[in-house]
């Protein structure tokens, strides 16, 4: 028996079984945000919300799959703008260009992982930084006269469930509190699965993985479709929430947030990158009358933070590969 | 032929200021395979304080000539400095540990510096004294060159040159391309690392610092996100010439300056930065180890 316990060490069942029900728990307790606060601490929460879906699917393409993405803002703002045009010019409801939001997201992210996974450490950076600007530029550029230029789009309408209009904050933090909810789930589950076990394997040794026949392209690739589709699903929430998209969201420097959220909050880690979202986007919403100081606090704490605990904030557990 | 010229000039122009910062960025990756993003923000922070110089003496009896000159020095003086602390606070604690951690420090001074210059000067552009130089114009072929043209692209020469002559025929140019190629060999051959380290922090944004002024007096504005635009350029030349390659970085610069010029010249102004980007990814795809790199120093 004592022998069975050190060949597979777990952690002591107590300790397991709590952290095991904090999650659900507090995501429970989440739910009742809008019956103790104002409307506009509910935005907060939406905000955060979304921001945790974009911050958790940059987390299965950087922290989980080891590849250097700077330019995660892409696909959020391809959900975004999906969503944006095929509810305002072509007057789909909202929940229609949800499923078309996610494919487009993923589809750009499988075609860029292409050309992308040629690419290792810094070079693929770089790369993603390039397609993050050419992005931006093309949106701001209007080609076709679809996204609206500099200005964006405006008056993206509401989304309806069931004839059930979600019109105000509540409904709306709910929706997006419901969508936080599955992706956790979701990523529970990439922790367990086939993808998720050769993700760790390939991040660990690359050659090694390739000779137990793990199919590095393929899951390169499904990586960067997860990844790319989670946030196009953020995209649609916050073109719901802000019922307005323009190019100034999606630049590089949101990209750069996303990443510093990422490995500032503990890469591979999901309390740790909802920390992190927490510091990075929640804490500026609160200290608004501060809000010239934001990124100069950001990169004191970014220095900081990687100088004191360069494994992130709440690093990820140490787990049998 | 008129169009020709001129946008030769140009691109030389702006070809030479992407070079003197692009070697910033080339030295550092070259000795510590860092993306040094705060090498830009520096730059333009070099800008901002010799634009302070400039302003405060403005009437103070002194030639343009002389103002300028001392401009000059105190932004190399002073960004020098802050490049060997950003060196010893954010990247030195980081030596060891994982790359990823560098880079968020680096973002993260980057983000610092940029700040730091809207909060100190503000968020509007700034402009630079006209007068400070002779505004006299050569015409060649039907192609106007100004004096400051000539001065930037004879300067940049000057300085590179210098580097060149300092990295591949001193003693201490030897050590830094030994680091370069190997530390820990480096360090059993006795060559102090952290020195050639700190040197390479005090080279580098020196001349960054120069090439910053020069963006300011040549477009006439410095403003404080112009660091990450100018250092983005400044790098994607770095790569075309094979990032950690001195000769790689001037060669780069320069033929990304006259790259730009044309684009813009006869493409279009609006697409311009968008066609500069594919340029680099195609670059990164096609030959990630840029235009002079040595072939395994794609490994990283």
């Amino acid at each position: 028996m004592s022998g069975h316990t050190q060949s597979q060490p777990v952690p002591p069942p107590s300790r397991f079984r709590v952290s095991g029900l904090a999650g659900p728990l507090l995501w429970a307790v989440g739910l009742a945000i809008p019956a103790v606060f104002d409307s506009s601490w509910v935005a907060i929460a939406a905000v955060f919300a979304i921001y945790a879906i974009n911050a958790l699917s940059e987390d299965v393409i950087l922290g989980r799959g080891g590849m250097f993405d700077m330019g995660h803002a892409v696909y959020f703002g391809i959900g975004a703008y999906v969503t944006a045009i095929l509810n305002t010019s072509f007057g789909w409801p909202i929940f229609a260009t949800l499923p078309a939001a996610i494919l487009l997201a993923a589809a750009a992210g499988a075609l860029l992982a292409g050309p992308l996974m040629r690419l290792r450490g810094d070079y693929l950076l770089v790369a993603t930084i390039g397609f993050n600007a050419i992005f931006v530029l093309t949106m701001q550029n209007d080609p076709g006269d679809i996204t609206g230029g500099s200005d964006g789009i405006t008056g993206i309408g509401v989304p309806s469930l069931f004839g059930l209009s979600l019109a105000s904050q509540s409904a709306m933090f709910w929706l997006d509190w419901v969508v936080l909810g599955v992706v956790l789930l979701l990523m529970r589950n990439l922790d367990r699965c086939e993808l998720g076990r050769a993700q760790r394997y390939l991040k660990q040794d690359e050659l090694a993985a390739a000779t137990l026949g793990v199919d590095a392209r393929k899951v390169k690739t499904q990586t960067f479709a997860l990844g790319a589709g989670l946030a196009g699903l953020a995209g649609t929430l916050f073109a719901v929430q802000l019922s307005t998209v323009s190019p100034a969201s999606f630049v590089f420097t949101e990209s750069v947030t996303l990443f510093a959220v990422v490995i500032v909050g503990g890469p591979g880690s999901v309390p740790g990158v909802l920390l992190g979202t927490a510091l990075m986007f929640v804490v500026p919403q609160i200290f608004r009358d501060f809000a010239q100081y934001r990124y100069f606090v950001f990169g004191i704490a970014m220095i900081a933070v990687m100088v004191l605990r360069p494994q992130g904030l709440w690093p990820q557990r140490r787990r049998r590969a | 032929m008129g169009t020709f010229i001129q946008q030769v000039f140009n691109g030389l122009t702006v070809g030479g200021i992407y070079a003197l910062i692009a070697l910033g960025y080339t030295m550092v990756y070259g000795v510590m395979r860092l993306i040094n993003f705060a090498h830009g923000d520096l730059c333009i922070l070099g800008a901002f304080i010799g634009l302070t110089l400039l302003t405060g003496a403005a009437g103070s009896g002194h030639s343009g000539a002389v103002l300028l000159l001392l401009a000059f020095v105190l932004a190399v003086v002073v960004i020098a400095i802050a490049g060997v602390v950003l060196e010893l606070v954010a990247y030195r604690p980081l030596r060891k540990a994982d790359r990823l951690s560098a880079v968020v420090s680096a973002l993260g001074a980057s983000l610092l510096i940029e700040n730091s210059i809207m909060l100190i000067w503000g968020p509007d552009v700034h402009v630079f004294p006209a007068d400070l130089l002779p505004a006299t114009t050569w015409s060649v072929a039907g192609a106007n060159i100004t004096f400051v043209q000539v001065m930037i692209i004879l300067s940049s020469v000057l300085l590179m040159a210098a580097l060149y002559f300092f990295i591949h025929h001193t003693r201490f140019g030897t050590a830094i391309r030994a680091t370069a190629i190997d530390q820990d060999t480096a360090k059993l051959m006795g060559i102090k690392v952290n020195q050639v380290i700190l040197t390479v922090f005090v080279v580098g944004p020196a001349l960054g610092a120069i090439g910053g002024l020069f963006v300011g007096i040549y477009y006439r504005e410095a403003y404080f996100t112009m660091g990450w635009t100018y250092g983005l350029y400044a790098f994607i030349a770095a790569i075309l010439g094979g990032i950690g390659n001195i000769p790689g970085a001037m060669v780069g610069g320069v033929l990304l300056g006259l790259f730009n010029a044309f684009a813009a010249g006869y493409i279009s102004s609006s697409w311009q930065d968008a066609i500069t980007f594919a340029l680099l990814i195609a670059i990164l795809l096609v030959r990630p180890t840029g235009l002079l790199g040595e072939p395994d120093a794609g490994k990283v």
